[in-house]
């Protein structure tokens, strides 16, 4: 009975030390995720990004990209397809907000339209790989499918003319004649 | 062995007993705070402050979504290894339990729903031998019946034949709809708080409901009604004056027009969409240019004590419409109220018109269930 209640003790002592370290492990895990709207952008970020893609993509009668949900998509794929692409935004958005607060003392987000196409423009030519990978993911989300996030209720596609989804009468077959549409 | 026995055990009840104390530990952490707990998990950060800036954002997120056990379980899981969807959405099981948690608010909306055509069950529709044996079924059902099944036509019903008899696959769903609340409605869609419209019938403009959006069984979303089509239709050769009641756009993605049969006039003269071709409902003759949602009320698309709304205010010969010759008062009457002419009974020629009421607006007071 002795040896039946230390093995018991023995194996409870290192469950609960197995449960207390496996608990702490998934409070650390839990609170190492961006806890802002956004699975990988910060919400500093995402102003940043907003107002470089708004740049590329302004608002006329149409939306513009971060309207459109171009943000959305962009950080769906850094949190999945295109982690690869992380530090090259970690470090051009970086560069882009030092770029704005050097010329105008403030955030790119705070500066005025005008001011943020200066900045966008001076990213055009001096962090090229960045400028040039946010105008295609922008791209990508403004005109692809509104099911990876972008593109929000296909407004790009009404834009072109384009009706989504299409009004169409359904496919109707009558077996004894073929198909009749 | 005993030994090793006895650490399983221990283990397997204390996994158990930890997994059902944190689910209870999780589910008044969900909610509280109105979705903050659920928001502490990144994958659902944008979910949740989508629904703060909706017209449902004063609603817990346990009020609408099932979370038993399994679904926490599954949840965690899907965190831990990193390994959440694109998009996060609901399965065809967890919409129809929310249909059912709508109704704890939405209770008069529901009562009408349930008694309209659009409350057809998946028994109705797709064991239908009526239908099955005339028509084969085929993925293009489901954009607009069961539209949120999570699987092909094959996975819900066989025989694929026409000699039947058929059966579903899925017993479980044969008495739950197959158009239920989130066919028309986005919950989480942009919009504030609504008080209830003082006139819910509009023969003239648009009534805006912000949750009012259509799923896509393609791309697996919501389109905003205010985003969708209404089409151009013609009458012939002629342009059909159509009403631009953004609401009325849902109606058209299934009551759609098709286009011109081979061999008919229209093809030959290369002419639109056709009124009154396919499913289209599209009022012409002494209706024309007004919106499906003119008529047909709300959630159970009853349209019976519409002729009200206009009539006799702006009747041209003073009878009692509803008692005319159409099919409105009788189902086997030749003419179909949504394209009936004055012609198709005066076919001498139309007598002038009778002095008639004084005009009244032509919005009257509330009239149940329209307000969807």
């Amino acid at each position: 009975m002795q040896s039946k209640n230390k093995a018991v003790a023995l194996t409870r002592r290192q469950f609960v030390a197995a449960g207390v370290l496996g608990g702490a492990a998934l409070a650390v895990g839990c609170k190492s995720g961006n806890q802002g709207n956004w699975d990988f952008l910060s919400d500093g970020q995402a102003r940043t990004l907003a107002a470089i893609c708004d740049q590329i993509v302004p608002a006329d009668e149409f939306p513009s990209a971060s309207q459109a949900g171009v943000l959305t998509y962009i950080d769906r794929q850094l949190f999945r397809h295109y982690r690869r692409h992380r530090d090259v935004y970690r470090e051009g958005l970086e560069h882009a907000n030092e770029l704005s607060r050097k010329r105008f003392a403030k955030d790119l987000a705070e500066a005025t339209p005008a001011q943020q196409l200066e900045i966008v423009s001076a990213l055009e030519k001096e962090e090229r790989p960045f400028f040039d990978l946010v105008r295609r993911h922008t791209m990508e989300g403004y005109y692809g499918s509104p099911r990876h996030g972008g593109n929000r209720d296909a407004v790009s596609w009404r834009m072109l003319g384009l009706d989504e989804p299409p009004v169409r009468g359904r496919a109707q077959y009558d077996m004894r004649k073929g198909a009749t549409s | 062995m005993k030994r090793f026995l006895k650490i399983a055990a221990i283990a397997i009840v204390a996994v158990g007993l930890l997994a059902l104390g944190g689910s209870y530990g999780a589910s008044y952490y969900y909610t509280s705070q109105l979705g903050q707990g659920c928001a502490g998990c990144h994958e659902m950060g944008g979910y949740v402050s989508a629904v703060h800036g909706s017209l449902h954002q004063k609603v817990g997120c346990m009020e609408c979504h099932e979370a038993s056990m399994g679904t926490k379980l599954r949840h965690m899981r899907v965190h831990f290894l990193g390994t959440p969807p694109e998009t996060i959405r609901l399965r065809d099981k967890d919409v129809l339990a929310m249909a059912s948690n709508c109704r704890k608010c939405h209770q008069h909306e529901y009562a009408n729903w349930h008694a309209g055509p659009h409350s057809a069950t998946y028994s109705q529709i797709f064991a239908d031998s009526t239908h099955n044996s005339k028509r084969r079924m085929m993925e293009d059902c489901f954009r607009c019946h069961g539209m949120h099944f999570d699987g092909s036509v094959r996975d819900l019903v066989q025989p694929q034949n026409l000699q039947g008899p058929w059966h579903l696959i899925r017993s479980d769903l044969a008495d739950q709809p197959t158009m239920p609340c989130q066919t028309c409605h986005q919950v989480h869609k942009e919009g504030t708080p609504q008080a209830k419209p003082a006139t819910r019938i509009s023969v003239a403009g648009t009534a805006g409901n912000d949750s009012l959006a259509l799923f896509d069984r393609r791309e697996k979303i919501h389109f905003a009604a205010a985003s969708l089509a209404i089409p151009h239709l013609l009458e012939g050769a002629r342009p059909v004056k159509m009403n631009q009641d953004a609401r009325q756009a849902i109606c058209y993605q299934c009551h759609a027009p098709r286009g011109s049969e081979a061999g008919s006039v229209a093809a030959a003269n290369h002419w639109g969409p056709q009124v009154g071709s396919g499913d289209d409902r599209t009022p012409i003759g002494v209706h024309e240019g007004l919106s499906c949602v003119s008529c047909h009320f709300g959630h159970n698309e009853n349209a019976r004590a519409s002729c009200k709304t206009c009539h006799p205010q702006m009747s041209h010969c003073g009878l009692d419409v509803e008692k005319m010759d159409t099919t409105y008062a009788s189902a086997s009457s030749q003419h179909n109220i949504h394209w009936v002419k004055c012609a198709d009974c005066h076919q001498h020629g139309v007598p002038k018109m009778k002095a008639v009421a004084p005009a009244k607006a032509q919005v009257v007071p509330t009239t149940p269930g329209m307000d969807g």
